[in-house]
């Protein structure tokens, strides 16, 4: 129970941060790999507000939001979509993108080093609360509501509204979206730079209760992918399943086994998703 | 009115089409045929702005230039394009595809309107609007895209090859849909392998070999001419 308890409070953040990876791959179709340092980025923000002004998390994902976006839209516009427009398939598109964001993420890193060395510690609502019988912190509660809030107006907007089916028809076909009238790039670009946006905002959440520092993107990036390929690219239920899937094996590994062996199990989940459902949970075969 | 000059497309070294030139007027419907390969597909798909090949000459609609313009751009001057394959959004709703149709500037002014045409077209999609696309039989994704296409309030639709995969049956249905059509005004562009059923709806068509045009008449005498019935309406096609 308590179990299964920590393991879905943690899956409320795994899901938030999978959308915004499943923004940038599902509709901008750049596969980021430079994803968890925007993760990180977040929480670095988080820990500097916090220790230099005693801003609470939650307000610094107010500001993080809006410089995530524009800073990603940024680096959509200028670095990615030559190379969108360059590219004759999606196959050349990924491997470009992959190469580009791959040596993002070590600029990122490096510049984030250079700002703050050490592990971003800092205490936020870190006490005890009691919920159903059992004892949570109450920064994993707060965080999971607000995730949950954030992915549920998200999800709300992107099937419910014309923008948002705009969006989800640029995710099915490019091709398609612009025999419609729909400006593909500008559609693209908006996605990626919410994406990030959303990302950034998932790390100064994760930040509240994880202890992050600037390296540790890479291990983000991982978990958002191994969601948005178990939950299938561009299906935003699958990767809420998933993102519950892998909280829970995540906590009922580090609690009964050993907490090293997360990342292991992770990586088992992500292999055995690649061998024997390469479409995704509820995908269709192509 | 669609004004072709000259239009000449090539993949690298390979020109698929050579100085062509047409025109489709309003309330027209004009039949393109050709065999596999003559280029009916990349004269379409450059007109569309999604051909990757380079396209030189001239394509303009009631005076807009159009060429080498990007698909959205293109759409928002007066064209609506349906192709090979159909180009629905599989994973999206019947109803969510035909709204997503009216995207574009021109066509939110007259949406209510053309909705109303395109469901007294297709009344099967009122009772199908929350189908996902993928889902629904040929001949039912067939009418979501022309629906799709005729939201978008065009000046000319152009389809590429719809009859294709399409029953005997939903053949017919097809093509008397489209004859509607040009009800509304629109012209149409027609690409087909179908060329007996095409030529029947259609007012003018034209002859399409190895990326140039190589005959251009009205329908009626395309049908009755033997050169076009040796080539296009098999050999059976001549004595009826």
């Amino acid at each position: 129970m308590d179990i299964l308890l920590s393991g879905l409070l943690l899956s409320g953040t795994y899901a938030l941060i999978a959308m915004g990876l499943n923004l940038q791959y599902g509709v901008a179709r750049i596969m980021n790999l430079a994803n968890g340092e925007m993760l990180v980025l977040g929480g670095l923000a988080a820990f500097w507000m916090y220790t230099a002004a005693a801003l609470s998390p939650l307000l610094t994902a107010l500001i993080a939001a809006p410089l995530a976006f524009s800073g990603n839209w940024l680096l959509y516009r200028y670095l990615l979509l030559p190379l969108v427009r360059r590219a004759k398939t999606q196959g050349q598109l990924e491997v470009d993108s992959i190469l580009a964001t791959f040596g993002m993420s070590f600029a990122l890193v490096g510049i984030m080093v250079s700002i703050h060395g050490e592990y971003f510690t800092y205490s936020y609502l870190a006490e005890p609360f009691k919920i159903l019988g059992q004892t949570v912190a109450l920064n994993r509660l707060v965080a999971f509501i607000v995730a949950i809030g954030i992915g549920g107006g998200l999800y709300y907007w992107l099937t419910h509204t014309y923008q948002g089916t705009a969006v989800r028809a640029v995710s099915v076909s490019t091709e398609a979206a612009g025999l419609v009238g729909i400006n593909v790039e500008r559609v693209s670009a908006f996605a990626f730079a919410l994406g990030g946006a959303v990302t950034a905002v998932g790390g100064t959440l994760i930040s509240t209760f994880i202890t992050l520092e600037a390296s540790v993107g890479v291990i983000f990036t991982m978990k958002a992918l191994i969601i948005i390929i178990m939950g299938g690219v561009g299906d935003i239920r699958g990767a809420i399943v998933a993102a519950v899937i892998l909280g829970l094996v995540e906590t009922t590994v580090a609690s009964v086994i050993d907490p090293g062996l997360t990342l292991v199990a992770a990586y088992v989940i992500f292999l055995a998703i690649l061998l024997f459902r390469p479409q995704g949970l509820f995908g269709r075969r192509a | 009115m669609l004004t072709i000059e000259n239009l000449s497309v090539s993949y690298g070294l390979h020109r698929a089409l050579a100085g062509v030139s047409l025109t489709v007027n309003p309330g027209e419907i004009v039949v393109m045929l050709g065999a596999n390969g003559a280029g009916k597909s990349t004269l379409l798909r450059a007109v569309a702005g999604i051909c990757e090949g380079g396209a030189t000459g001239h394509i303009d609609i009631s005076g807009k230039d159009l060429l080498s313009r990007k698909s959205d751009e293109i759409v928002e001057a007066g064209i609506a394009f349906v192709p090979e394959g159909r180009g629905i959004f599989g994973d999206l709703t019947v109803w969510e595809n035909l709204m997503l149709g009216a995207y574009s500037k021109r066509a939110q002014r007259a949406k209510d309107k053309n909705l109303k045409w395109v469901l007294e077209l297709f009344p099967k999609l009122i009772e199908r609007k929350d189908q996902i696309a993928r889902t629904m039989s040929g001949g039912e994704q067939q009418m979501v895209a022309i629906g799709r296409a005729m939201m978008a309030n065009p000046e000319v639709l152009m389809l590429d090859e719809p009859s294709l995969g399409l029953s005997p049956l939903l053949c017919q249905e097809l093509f008397g849909n489209l004859s509607h059509i040009r009800e509304t005004g629109m012209g149409v562009l027609l690409v087909e392998q179908n060329a007996k059923q095409s030529l029947a709806i259609a007012d003018r068509g034209y002859l399409i070999e190895n990326g140039e045009i190589t005959g251009e008449n009205n329908a009626q005498a395309m049908l009755n001419d033997p050169a076009v019935q040796a080539a296009y309406l098999g050999a059976g096609a001549a004595k009826d």
